[in-house]
């Protein structure tokens, strides 16, 4: 009888509803398709935020535009061919800002990425109030735009011990740049360190422990077990800080492009700024493919 | 002198054969010690550094004219000055009007700091709660499903990463104009809904990490118990990223408070005004109260004018610091989470 009650028969009818409906999607499929649905929302803002802008950027960037055609809703008219880039290439000021655009990111992505794994190799440790110091490195990215050009314009990035070293040395005085922006270069490595105490926290202790055991310094295992695993994080940092120090609004050709009234000239500029950075950036990759894995 | 130096060196000689001759534990505890000195040494030093502008901010905001043109006073001003928030209040109080604006479009008489507040409160806070809703769809289909499409869908997720705004904010403007939504927050809040927005595709890689190390159990569980895919993702996985959440909810929080070119786009009308417009044109608005009229700036009027600056810089800043410190803790569980990627 006992037997009876814990084992439920089940009826007939109930048997047919439970069987296996045999339906037009697969389990697999369903859940693709499950999937599909959830980007839906994101695939048509692509079109609608991405696409469109872009192609009426294209279209803007051959046509002669100006203010009125913007605010009044006139649309494009007066069509002018390759006549906005040739503008463009001709002056000579934005050659020169774009170029020290490029150049500045140069020398200031090495330094970001550098003192960002310092740093990074520093918070990792063990250590009573390590969130504390965390928290500080952090705090700078809430500093916006406009503060941080206040500040860079009174000249507190200048931490003089750096410049000091600098103006009293031969060799280093090419590096005067540097020096001068020590600390806006410092401010700006937040999220790198973010993202190397995220890969930091991959590496395996147990390695760490083995070389140790084996006798080797601190430095070797930086050097042998540290880099060799965090080196894909080296290189997606150091794409992150150049699209960071091209994109930056205290980039000055990010003010020159908002100081320009001609906005055929200033999409035909930004396009050919946009295809320089991504064919830096295409390099970049092409050039650390190897230890990307 | 050269009798000190062989001194010293003996010194350090008989310290190190000393060192040598000890035991391997009592080395290593040297080791550590010394290792921990150098540690807090370094990062003590640098965390001033990253501290430095809030420092600068704070004590310069509390500094009189004397004090910021006095070489002796650095850091600690001999008097708490609290006239300078009165009239940091006052220069974000009224909104500079751009003499090339077509004059009947705005009101200046609802253009106040209280509507500047409120503006960057709607645009930031509204922008925050979408953007961390609606980037986690997209991470979430990016991390837990492989359909056909997800590399092109991962594709252009980079690519509007790499993408300069600049490139195409003179062309949106065009575009939302056309629908006679430019003037506004329609601009920055629409895109947010579609997962889109200031930094989105930053947003959507940190919720696809953070789902793509959920384990697969977790899901199959629910469904096999009955729940239909919404279902799965409100009650199941949403809440299994909670530090996600935090993260994106911050850094789009903060992002979009201290945003002045994107959004600026759009809100250039003085009642949709937010305060990085209004801190940019506090010092000019102060400068001509005072009886400026171009031309270079002396001392003395930098002198009265910066502190000035400053107070608005850290009244702007006030919020931001808040929100940060309240979401401090699980921002930092949610770092530390990151790190188990694979």
């Amino acid at each position: 009888m006992a037997k009876n009650k814990n084992t439920k028969v089940l009826t007939k009818k109930q048997l047919a509803h439970r069987r296996v409906k045999t339906t037009f999607l697969s389990f697999e499929r369903r859940r693709n398709l499950e999937g599909i649905v959830f980007s839906i929302p994101w695939l048509i803002g692509l079109v609608w935020f991405l696409f469109i802008p872009l192609f009426m950027s294209v279209k803007m960037s051959f046509y002669n535009v100006n203010g009125q055609d913007l605010w009044c809703n006139t649309g494009l008219s007066t069509w002018v061919g390759f006549d906005n880039y040739v503008e463009v290439i001709k002056d000579p000021e934005a050659g020169q800002v774009v170029l020290n655009s490029f150049m500045s990111a140069l020398y200031q992505v090495p330094v970001i990425v550098a003192f960002a794994l310092f740093v990074a190799v520093l918070l990792k440790q063990k250590f009573p109030g390590r969130v504390y110091f965390r928290v500080i490195f952090f705090i700078p990215v809430i500093l916006s735009g406009v503060i941080m050009s206040y500040l860079f314009s009174d000249n507190v990035g200048n931490i003089s011990v750096f410049g000091q070293i600098v103006a009293n040395n031969q060799f280093l005085s090419g590096f005067g740049g540097i020096a001068s922006q020590i600390g806006h270069i410092m401010w700006r490595s937040s999220v790198e360190i973010l993202i190397f105490l995220a890969a930091l926290q991959s590496v395996p202790d147990i390695l760490y422990e083995v070389v140790d055991l084996d006798g080797a310094t601190a430095w070797e295992s930086f050097w042998h077990i540290t880099l060799p695993y965090v080196s894909p994080f080296v290189i997606l940092n150091c794409i992150y800080a150049l699209v960071d120090s091209f994109v930056d609004s205290t980039n000055p050709v990010m003010s020159l492009l908002n100081g320009m009234d001609k906005y055929g000239e200033r999409a035909a500029l930004s396009w050919l700024y946009m295809l320089m950075t991504l064919i830096v950036i295409l390099i970049f990759i092409l050039f650390t493919r190897r230890w990307l894995r | 002198m050269k009798r000190l130096i062989n001194n010293i060196k003996d010194f350090v000689l008989r310290l190190y054969k000393k060192y040598e001759n000890l035991g391997y534990k009592v080395k290593k505890k040297i080791k550590f010690i010394i290792g921990r000195v150098f540690l807090y040494y370094v990062l003590i030093e640098l965390a001033y550094l990253f501290l430095l502008p809030f420092i600068y901010i704070l004590t310069t905001s509390m500094m009189s004219a004397q004090d910021y043109m006095d070489p002796t006073v650095q850091y600690i001003p001999t008097h708490i000055n609290w006239e300078n928030f009165q009239k940091a209040w006052m220069g974000l109080d009224i909104v500079a009007v751009d003499p090339s604006l077509d004059t009947d479009m705005f009101d200046p008489t609802i253009s106040d700091y209280y509507s500047t507040l409120l503006n960057t409160i709607i645009l930031s806070l509204g922008s925050a709660i979408l953007q961390s809703v609606t980037c986690a769809l997209v991470g979430y289909s990016l991390g837990r499903f492989k359909f056909r499409g997800r590399l092109f869908i991962m594709l252009f997720v980079i690519i509007i990463l790499l993408i300069p705004p600049q490139t195409t904010i003179t062309a949106s403007f065009f575009m939302w104009s056309q629908m006679a939504m430019a003037e506004g927050f329609y601009a920055v809040l629409i895109p947010t809904i579609f997962g889109h927005g200031l930094r989105g595709a930053l947003f959507i890689l940190i919720y696809m990490y953070f789902f793509q190390r959920i384990p697969d159990v977790m899901d199959d569980a629910a469904r096999i118990d009955g729940a239909g895919p919404i279902r799965v993702f409100v009650q199941i996985m949403f809440p299994l990223v909670k530090s996600a959440l935090t993260i994106v909810f911050i850094f789009s929080f903060v992002w979009h408070w201290n945003d002045n070119q994107e959004t600026l786009t759009y809100t250039y009308l003085p009642q949709h005004n937010t305060f990085q417009e209004a801190l940019s044109k506090i010092q000019q608005n102060y400068l001509e109260e005072l009886g400026y009229d171009g031309g270079a700036i002396s001392e003395t009027l930098r002198a009265s004018s910066e502190p000035v600056l400053f107070a608005g810089c850290l009244m702007v800043m006030f919020p931001v610091l808040i929100v940060y410190i309240l979401g401090q803790k699980r921002l930092v569980a949610g770092i530390e989470r990151i790190g188990v990627i694979e």
